[in-house]
Order: structure tokens, then C-alpha cells, then sequence
């Protein structure tokens, strides 16, 4: 059996392959430190499944810490966050080209070449407008959980436009659009087109290419995809796995060819 | 001659009442959300720190993102317009003003006859505005006046990396969380404010004759740390330099 984990900003995920299949998956809450992240989201994935650590024929760790956690023993092998996303959308449809991946705090945008190798990215990691960050202090100005935000916003019939970029200054607008008592549906479609016009800007310094594939936390917000869709003119498919799990996914693949030819 | 300037900013609102260019009166609030009122209640309140009738005010000239909540204004001028006014004016020798609003960064050139001849402003961006300030000392528990005091115990800077004010506020917390010392990571905050300054200022030619205007302008642990990173030579701006664009408006009303 081989093994990803994935130690993001806001979220860990682990995941585990047998002969190519998906086995198991975690998805927790970060922990202070990567490490002690890393060894709960596998620990718990383990215990569900009825697994041991010395089940784990090779295990490979991205995203924060991933050194650190390879020197702690919870893995044999890391490999960049970038690689990992490439190489586990590659898996789930080679026919992806380009992949938006936004996270927690940080956004980038991931092209690779007909055979699944990275040609080119760009990473947003210094603002945290287009970023998962961005959504969740717009969700609590609006007063709704973060996975609320996406279907009020479907149901907008005139989103509002958003005049600023810094989530500081947004979220300001936001609390001044409601208080002129804005429809909540229009303010967050207006926040997403917010959102979206910033991961827009990421997305063109690269070029997109079909097939497009979003992955990270942030997928997960209807609206958004379908707002960078309008707005691109190109179909944007959503992975046949949780989304969050893309990067984990690809560091067990990459575990899988390691490990199983040693 | 009497004259008021009104500038009503994102923050905060100010006004003075001048006699010619000495200031008689001056008055600052908060910004909330009710703007004409504050407005008018300021004006009364300014006028009544001066000792004089509202009457007697030749001309009142209105500033600010909320300039057109002033509805007795002779007249309205933009913000860069006013604070270089009033750099040119009291500051002869300055040819840069960095005036740092509670949304934005603006350095403003000026030439030999007190003009503005160009500037650049962030104001898309809160990373080092007023506003950045305020929700790290916020996050700190420390009240704005109280941020020099409290600065100058620190005994190391503890750096904040991140430009963005969403991350900068994270980092803030966690280094909270560590037990890190209060005034220590507030000289980091300062830090990054003087760094977002500075940067700004250089890219402008603040290096010769500068000043710094606008509510920040107050903390000298922050103007301390702009003038070690620029060099050049630093001009204090003679009054309270958060009520400098309001001057301006009142010198303006002035001149025309």
C-alpha cells in the first residue's frame, strides 16, 4: 500500500492506493506544527480503516513541512505541492492540461504538457484576495457558513459589484452593502465575481488550456467555477475526487511508482 | 481672513478653523457610518474650539472621500491637492510628502513654488495604510496613541513577513500564541508599516526633502524607523500631520 499526505495552510489530507485504487482518505484540520498535522490525518485514516503505519509500503509527503515531516520518519520521500497536483489530476484525467488549485492562502495555476509534465505555473501566495482566506472573511461579514456562500450567490439576480481588491477593503464593502440593505444573494455573487476576477488574473499570465481542472478547498464553491467559466468561455471540470484531496492523491501516485519498482 | 478645512477620511473626519495660517481651532472623530451628521456635528464642534461664529468663516473648503457629505463647502478639492498645499506651504524646502491615510499611501512631489507636480498613490492594497495599523495593534490590544509607549519597551523586532494585512494579521496571532513579548511584535508591525512607507517614498525621490503627513505620521517609532530606511532629510510637518490635508483645504480657501 502507498501513501500521500498533504499538510496545507487550514487542512491535512492523507490518502492511501492499493493497486491504484483508493483505499482511504482523511481530510483534518491543521494542527499547530506539519508533523504533528501530518501524523493525525494519517493516524486517523489508519485507525478507520483498520490499517497499521507498518501497512505502508512508501509513503511520500507535500505541501507545508513536507522535509520535515519526511525527516520525522512519516515519510520516505517528498515532493513539492506543484508536482504532486500535476501528477494527481494528470492520474485522474490525462486529458487535463491546466489546473486551478485554490487553497486556503495561497492560489496557483499549474499547466502541463500532453504527457502530464509540468510546463509552467504561477503561484498568488502574497495576497490574500483570490484565495481561500478571501471567501471565508466574506462568509463571516455575510454571516453564513463558507459552504453557504456558493448556492446564495447561484441565486443572485444582480450581483453588486465589488469597486476594491484588498479582502481588508471588500469585506468593508461587503458590511456597507448590507447595512444600504443589499440583498445577501447579490453581495456574495458579488463577492464572487470578486473572487473570481482575481484567480482570473492568475489564470491569464499563464495561458489556459483545455482540458481545465479545479482542485483546492475552494472548487468546492459552485460559483466561483462557474463565474471563472463564464468569464473564460472554456468548461472548467471538477475532478472525480473531493478536491481537496488532489495533492495527497498524487503524492501516493508518485509513492506508488517510487516505492512498487524498488 | 477665516478660514475652515473640512477632510472628511475614511477613519477619520478632521477640521481646522485658521486665521490666516495660524490654526484657532481643530477637531478630529471617527468615521462611522452616518457621515452628514458627523459632519455637521463636527463643523459645530470645530467652531466652538476656535471661539468664534460660524458667521464669521469666509470660506469653508471640503476634502476626503466624504468631501461631497459637506454641504456647505465653497468648494472641493481632492486630497493630494490639499496635503501638498500644505506641505508646500509650511515646508518650503520639502519636494516629497508620503501621506499615510487610513486607506492609502500617497507620495506627492512638489515643486519650488508649493505645487503638486506628480504623485503616486496605493490604494488598492491596505498592506501598510492606516487601516493595517490599526487591526495589528487591534489584534494586540493596544490603542493607537498608546503604540509608540509600548513600542519603545520592546527589547528585539520580531519580523512580520507577509505584506498582505490578512496574513500579516495571522502572523500576529501566532506569534502571540508563541508567548512572544506584546511590544516586541509591535515593533515588527511598525516595521513592516515603515517598510511599505519607505518603499513607496524611494520608488517617488523621497530621499532629499521629505515629510510625512496623515495619521501614521504620528507614531514616531514608525517616522523614526521611514527616515533610518530613506536617509535624506526629514521635515516634521509643524501641526498635528494627521490634520494636514484639512489644513490644506483651509490655506486653499485662502488663496482663491
Amino acid at each position: 500500500m502507498f501513501a500521500g499526505i498533504d499538510v496545507g495552510s487550514l487542512t491535512a489530507e492523507a490518502l492511501v492506493i492499493d493497486e491504484g485504487r483508493i483505499v482511504g482518505s482523511e481530510i483534518i484540520s491543521v494542527l499547530p506544527n506539519p508533523v504533528d498535522s501530518a501524523r493525525a490525518a494519517m493516524g486517523a485514516l489508519l485507525a478507520r480503516s483498520g490499517l497499521d503505519w507498518g501497512d505502508l509500503t512508501y509513503t511520500v509527503s507535500t505541501g507545508y513541512g513536507r522535509e520535515q515531516i519526511q525527516r520525522q520518519g512519516l515519510a520516505r520521500e517528498n515532493l513539492s505541492e506543484i508536482s504532486c497536483h500535476g501528477l494527481g489530476a494528470h492520474t485522474l484525467d490525462p486529458e487535463v492540461r491546466t489546473i486551478i488549485d485554490i487553497g486556503g492562502q495561497d492560489a496557483k495555476v499549474i499547466k502541463l504538457d500532453t504527457k502530464g509534465r509540468l510546463e509552467d505555473f504561477v503561484m498568488n501566495n502574497k495576497c490574500a484576495a483570490g484565495t481561500g482566506h478571501f471567501l471565508e472573511a466574506m462568509s463571516r461579514a455575510l454571516g453564513v457558513g463558507l459552504e453557504e456562500l456558493g448556492p446564495l450567490a447561484m441565486k443572485s439576480k444582480k450581483p453588486l459589484a465589488m469597486s476594491n481588491r484588498c479582502t481588508i477593503y471588500v469585506e468593508t464593502e461587503v458590511i456597507h452593502y448590507l447595512q444600504r440593505g443589499a440583498s445577501r444573494e447579490d453581495v456574495a455573487g458579488g463577492i464572487t465575481l470578486a473572487m473570481a476576477d482575481r484567480v482570473l488574473s492568475l489564470v491569464r499570465r499563464i495561458g489556459p488550456e483545455s482540458k481545465i481542472m479545479i482542485t483546492g478547498g475552494v472548487a468546492k464553491n459552485k460559483a466561483v467555477k462557474a463565474a471563472l467559466e463564464k468569464a473564460l468561455g472554456m468548461k472548467i471540470v471538477y475532478p472525480d475526487l473531493d478536491p481537496q484531496l488532489i495533492g495527497a492523491y498524487g503524492a501516493a501516485v508518485y509513492a506508488a511508482a517510487k516505492g512498487g519498482s524498488k | 481672513m477665516i478660514t475652515v478645512g473640512c477632510d472628511v477620511g475614511s477613519l477619520f473626519s478632521k477640521a481646522v478653523v485658521m486665521d490666516g495660517d495660524e490654526i484657532i481651532g481643530k477637531r478630529m472623530i471617527a468615521t462611522t457610518g452616518r457621515i452628514a451628521a458627523e459632519v455637521h456635528d463636527l463643523l459645530k464642534a470645530v467652531m466652538k474650539s476656535a471661539g468664534i461664529s460660524a458667521d464669521r468663516v469666509d470660506c469653508l473648503g471640503a476634502t476626503g472621500n466624504g468631501a461631497a457629505l459637506v454641504k456647505d463647502a465653497a468648494f472641493r478639492e481632492d486630497t493630494i491637492t490639499c496635503a501638498g498645499a500644505a506641505a508646500g506651504y509650511f515646508l518650503p524646502e520639502v519636494r516629497c510628502a508620503i501621506d499615510v491615510g487610513g486607506q492609502s499611501i500617497t507620495s506627492i512631489a512638489i515643486d519650488e513654488e508649493g505645487g503638486v507636480r506628480n504623485f503616486m498613490r496605493n490604494d488598492k492594497c491596505a498592506s501598510g495604510s492606516g487601516r493595517f495599523l490599526e487591526m495589528m495593534s487591534a489584534k494586540l490590544g493596544i490603542a493607537l496613541p498608546e503604540v509608540d509607549k509600548i513600542a519603545a519597551g520592546a527589547k528585539t523586532v520580531v519580523e512580520i513577513s507577509s505584506q498582505c494585512g490578512v496574513f500579516a494579521e495571522s502572523e500576529v496571532i501566532t506569534h502571540v500564541n508563541n508567548g512572544e513579548n506584546k511590544g516586541d511584535i509591535l515593533a515588527g508591525v511598525c516595521s513592516a508599516v515603515a517598510k511599505m512607507v519607505s518603499a513607496q517614498g524611494r520608488r517617488f525621490g523621497a530621499a532629499e526633502h521629505f515629510t510625512l503627513l496623515g495619521g501614521v505620521a504620528k507614531i514616531d517609532t514608525i517616522t523614526t524607523m521611514v527616515r533610518k530606511s530613506l536617509g535624506g532629510c526629514y521635515h516634521p510637518f509643524p501641526f498635528d500631520p494627521q490634520l494636514a490635508t484639512a489644513v490644506g483645504a483651509a490655506l486653499l480657501g485662502d488663496a482663491d
